[in-house]
């Protein structure tokens, strides 16, 4: 190993390559996700458009910018699409790698780096299109500049450089993701708990920097405000609640496994106390201040996302707090650094291999619960479903990944109905108006084969309505909370094309018009 | 791969550069509370004997995190002195058996303090404990030029040696070195100026073991000091609540005579005879500088029996002296020999803590029933911030083969309970000065049956119930527990002499204790 410590270079070369070759071969050829649908279907548009929807959906514009002028250069596709993210988590590695260089040592920057390579829940995102991987890379980068204020204190020019791309990062990081601010809240607070460890000025640089952000922000906000309207479209995310603070660092560790898994790890809690227990080391002049700082961003931002859902608005969800990922993997590295030299190098090998173990189990297990195998609910459709039928999607919002892949005759409609194109937010569910809408989504159709996905809340009533008015002939779940149910919604026998197209010409109308008028049968 | 921190502090200077964070010890106080009240009063008791043992554990531990935070809120004190008051002092070295070089280097250093007015004095009890060398003692004292009180009439043990003394000298001030504590040439210099102010009882300095690098046990022994010696008494000072510690201390004897000089009835006649002089308002200090550097314990039967020493005193003290009730103490003084002597009741805490999982494994009855990650999200913080101030308090110096090792003499710590009870007889018995060689591993026998027990508990539960969460949670505080024996079992085994430390730790700690310091 120490050879191999010798020459960083090497390591992350190889490290680069794994994850690389790890998202080429596997992640990369996952079917679309809700999410990624979303970011595709927005990008699709012109700036303008992109700029107003992503606007109304709550999030900031530069990585949408970013793909759309890659799929501009690059074409269109899923894979495509996802080399964007993957080349800001591959960029993310050796970037970390700096930062924990600068904080501690090398070794401790490249043992980072691996755990960051290796992470399920870093691979998984670094595949997703979505703002995520760069939204890491920036906090990354903006984290090596905010150390450099205090590190580099004695070199002058290298301070007011890196004041300045602190200043740049902190913008950029602004563009990419809302909850940044959740890195510059920490960045102050560590300033003033810490001040004396900065250079004099360090206060002004910062004051600077962060009226340039909030100035660079301005014209995002003034438009925001000017369109006066948020549509998020994005799934509603629930009141934060202990096992869902836990369950998010259970993420950042073990990536996205199934329950049982998930709360083996979660139970084994009490083992953190006895990592705490470990690290009871003497040494000079207690902790560092990077460790200080990095239990700092790990904790502040966890607390204020937590705090902030709790109070105003649920917005506690792992994906948001990636920003903590990097923090966390150098706090894990400086813990294990203050253990005697066997069990540091006992701790390190098993926190790869339990990494690298749960990186395995979330690849291939069909259990993971974030994977979302639209595409082989949409083909199926496309192979079952008739022109006589009709697809319900629920919730609303899950027709961006079906209508990426599907290609079938039958129409798709959401429920509750949603024309995503209209001014205005997603519609509720109501209870009351539900058996109407039922009747305006289903008309004259035959069969209503219903994908229920990302339950707001309203799944169940949906389901249970459609059990009890309807019979239900299949059943078909294609990965976990994505369930196909297909149900008769009438029983007389529909007339075969030639008798339909003989009965039209004689009376010079369409078929369930005269059916109805003549027959007197009612659709439902 | 490098450790973050490569150099250790100076062993005799760090301990005492203790620091007082007030608003992280009264964020642990208030975590500290809030966990007590969530686990309590939050969750739905489960099996009412276990939930009733693990609320009075709780108390337990509120009372020592409490009564630490109220020891260290203020470290900073220091008692008025007055450099140029001098007065008469007699230097009293206890020796019962101990080799002769140790006791020769002592006594020089104790001739070598600079002082106008001290006689030296050794104690030999050699002969009333039947050693075979206590002739030497007196030759040596010839030879030294000091003189030798060897006593023929035995009881009282320590206690009585230095009150056979005491009648036969008449210097208005004492100073108390065991054996193998060697004193600094400005012991005097630096101890006996607080006797201006004629309240002063007693003037305690640390006890440092310059061994401390000697193997693992030397060093956990001492890495336990450190904390008692730094931020404990240090805050202890500011409450005039020293612990009198029986060796590297200074005595005026018109208040040893108060209280009849040292208490004879106790084992731990040092901490009795310190709360009685207390009693009767004598003022004590804590001279925070190491003047004086002895011998820990070498091997593991020595350390087993220091810390029942320890520990029967001090439980003693609580049942047969409890200072609680007590009159002429101040109310601080009474909480703080309280919080010293009931730390030794926490064997039946740790006892308490290994055993419920245990309990779980094989019955499936538990204290509480815990629902979500409530607990965690309280007790997480709460372990962790008691860790960190503990760990900010004495400078980073506190360790975890110290707490280890302290919470692994667990079950010495319920003989001594038990014996206290039952007030069983137990004699005082001198730490050996020389390592006991052999293999003393029975010593660690419950620790060792403790983890096969567990082992079958994990096969038994998982049989009755699967890989349940409740399983798997109790496994992970089995793993804990085990976790803190594995240090005192690794104590008791015959000691590898150059691995007893790993390499580098060893390096570097004899590189510190015998190039930099000697």
């Amino acid at each position: 190993m120490s050879a191999i410590f010798k020459s960083p270079p090497i390591l992350l070369t190889a490290l680069v390559i794994f994850a690389g070759g790890l998202s080429l071969f596997f992640f990369s050829s996952q079917s679309l996700r809700l999410d990624e649908a979303q970011s595709l279907w927005q990008t699709s548009r012109a700036p303008v458009d992109i700029a107003t929807i992503v606007a109304k959906d709550v999030h900031v514009p530069l990585y949408h910018f970013l793909l759309y002028g890659w799929r501009l250069l690059f074409g269109g596709g899923v894979e495509t699409a996802r080399m964007l993210s993957l080349l800001f988590y591959l960029l993310s590695i050796p970037a970390l790698y700096a930062l924990g260089k600068l904080a501690y040592n090398k070794e401790a920057g490249l043992f980072a780096a691996a755990l960051f390579a290796i992470s399920p829940f870093m691979n998984w995102y670094g595949n997703e299109i979505r703002m995520y991987t760069l939204f890491t890379l920036l906090v990354i980068l903006n984290q090596y500049f905010f150390i450099k204020l205090w590190k580099s204190a004695r070199h002058t020019d290298s301070a007011s450089s890196g004041a300045a791309l602190y200043a740049v990062t902190a913008i950029l990081g602004m563009y990419s993701h809302y909850f940044f601010f959740l890195v510059l809240a920490g960045q102050a607070v560590f300033y003033f708990l810490r001040r004396q460890i900065f250079p004099r000025g360090t206060l002004r640089k910062l004051i600077t920097s962060w009226m340039l952000v909030a100035l660079a922000l301005l014209p995002w906000g003034y438009y925001v405000y000017s369109i006066g309207e948020v549509q998020n479209q994005e799934p509603l995310l629930q009141a934060p609640t202990s096992i869902i603070l836990f369950n998010a660092f259970s993420q950042f560790l073990f990536g996205f496994q199934a329950d049982h898994i998930n709360t083996v790890f979660l139970s084994l809690w009490p083992i953190a106390v006895i990592l705490a227990f470990l690290a009871l080391r003497k040494r000079h002049g207690g902790i560092s201040p990077e460790t200080e700082y990095f239990f700092l961003t790990v904790m502040l931002s966890t607390a204020l996302a937590f705090g902030i859902s709790l109070t105003f608005h649920p917005v506690f969800t792992s994906r948001y707090l990636i920003l903590a990922v990097p923090s966390l993997y150098l706090l894990v590295t400086s813990v294990f650094s203050l253990y005697p030299e066997r069990a540091a190098r006992f701790a390190r090998g098993a926190a790869l291999f339990v990494m690298a173990a749960t990186l395995i189990i979330e690849l291939f297990s069909p259990t993971t619960p974030v994977k979302e195998n639209y595409r082989e609910a949409a083909q199926y459709l496309t192979a079952h479903a008739g022109g006589a039928d009709v697809i319900l999607l629920s919730a609303p919002f899950t027709i961006y990944p079906i209508e990426y892949y599907y290609r079938g005759a039958a129409p798709i409609r959401t429920l509750p109905l949603w024309n995503r194109y209209a001014f205005g937010p997603i519609p509720p569910f109501i209870p009351d108006k539900f058996p109407g809408e039922v009747a305006q989504a289903t008309q004259a159709n035959q069969n209503a084969w219903i994908l229920l996905s990302y339950d707001q809340g309203y799944q169940e009533d949906i389901r249970l309505y459609f059990d009890t008015h309807y019979q239900r002939t299949d059943e078909r779940v294609f990965s976990p909370g994505l369930t196909l149910y297909k149900y008769k919604l009438r029983y007389d026998t529909p007339l075969s094309e030639r008798s339909k197209k003989s009965i039209e010409k004689s009376l010079g109308g369409d078929v369930p018009k005269f059916a109805e008028q003549i027959l007197g049968l009612r659709t439902f | 791969m490098n450790n973050q921190y490569d150099e250790l502090p100076d062993p005799k200077k760090a301990f005492l550069n203790t620091d007082s964070p007030r608003g992280l010890l009264a964020l642990n106080a208030i975590i500290a509370a809030i966990y007590f009240y969530v686990l309590v009063f939050h969750f739905t008791p489960g099996n009412p004997i276990l939930f009733t043992l693990l609320v009075i554990g709780q108390i337990f531990n509120l009372w020592q995190v409490f009564t630490f935070i109220y020891t260290v809120w203020d470290t900073s004190y220091e008692a008025p002195r007055n450099p140029a008051y001098h007065a008469a002092v007699d230097v009293f070295i206890t020796v019962a058996g101990e080799p002769t070089a140790l006791v020769r280097e002592t006594v020089r250093a104790a001739v070598a303090m600079r002082h106008p007015a001290k006689r030296v004095y050794i104690l030999n009890d050699g002969y009333v404990t039947k050693k075979e060398n206590w002739r030497d003692m007196e030759a040596l004292a010839a030879l030294e030029g000091v003189q030798c009180i060897t006593r023929t009439v035995p009881g009282g043990a320590k206690a009585g040696n230095i009150n056979n003394a005491l009648r036969l000298t008449s210097s208005p001030l004492v100073v108390i070195f065991d054996a193998d504590h060697v004193p600094h040439p400005d012991f005097l210099e630096k101890t006996v100026p607080y006797f201006a102010d004629p309240k002063v009882g007693f003037v305690q300095t640390p006890q440092f073991y310059k061994n401390f690098a000697q193997n693992y046990l030397t060093q956990g022994a001492w890495e336990q000091q450190e904390l008692f010696f730094g931020p404990i008494c240090k805050g202890k000072n500011r409450l005039n609540s020293t612990i009198m510690c029986g060796t590297n201390m200074v005595l005026r004897r018109e208040a040893l005579f108060a209280v009849g000089g040292m208490c004879t009835e106790s084992i731990t006649e040092d901490f009795v005879t310190g709360m009685f002089m207390h009693e009767k308002g004598y003022k004590s200090v804590y001279h925070g500088e190491v003047l004086a550097e002895g011998l820990a314990p070498e091997d593991f039967l020595s350390y087993t029996r220091q810390q029942f020493r320890w520990a029967r005193g001090c439980l003693d003290a609580i049942f047969r002296y409890n200072p609680i009730f007590r009159s002429g103490l101040t109310f601080a003084q009474r909480i703080q020999y309280l919080s010293s002597a009931s730390f030794f009741l926490s064997g039946s805490i740790v006892l308490m803590h290994s055993i419920l999982p245990i309990i779980f494994l094989y019955t499936g009855a538990v204290p509480v029933i815990i629902s979500g990650m409530l607990l965690t999200a309280v007790f997480l913080p709460y372990i962790f911030l008691t860790l960190y101030a503990i760990q900010r308090s004495s400078n980073f110096t506190f360790t975890f083969p110290s707490l280890a090792l302290a919470m692994g003499a667990f079950t010495i710590q319920l003989k001594a309970l038990y014996g206290a009870l039952l007030r069983q007889k137990t004699s005082f018995t001198v730490t050996p000065k020389e390592a006991v060689t052999g293999n003393f591993v029975r010593l660690a026998s419950v620790h060792i049956i403790y983890i096969a027990v567990a082992v079958f508990g994990v096969l038994v539960a998982f049989a009755r119930e699967g890989l349940s969460a409740s399983l798997v949670n109790n496994l992970a505080w089995v793993i804990f527990s085990v976790a803190i024996f594995i240090p005192f079992i690794r104590a008791s085994l015959p000691p590898k002499k150059a691995a007893a430390l790993s390499v580098p730790e060893k390096e570097r700690a004899e590189k510190q204790a015998y190039e930099r310091h000697f």
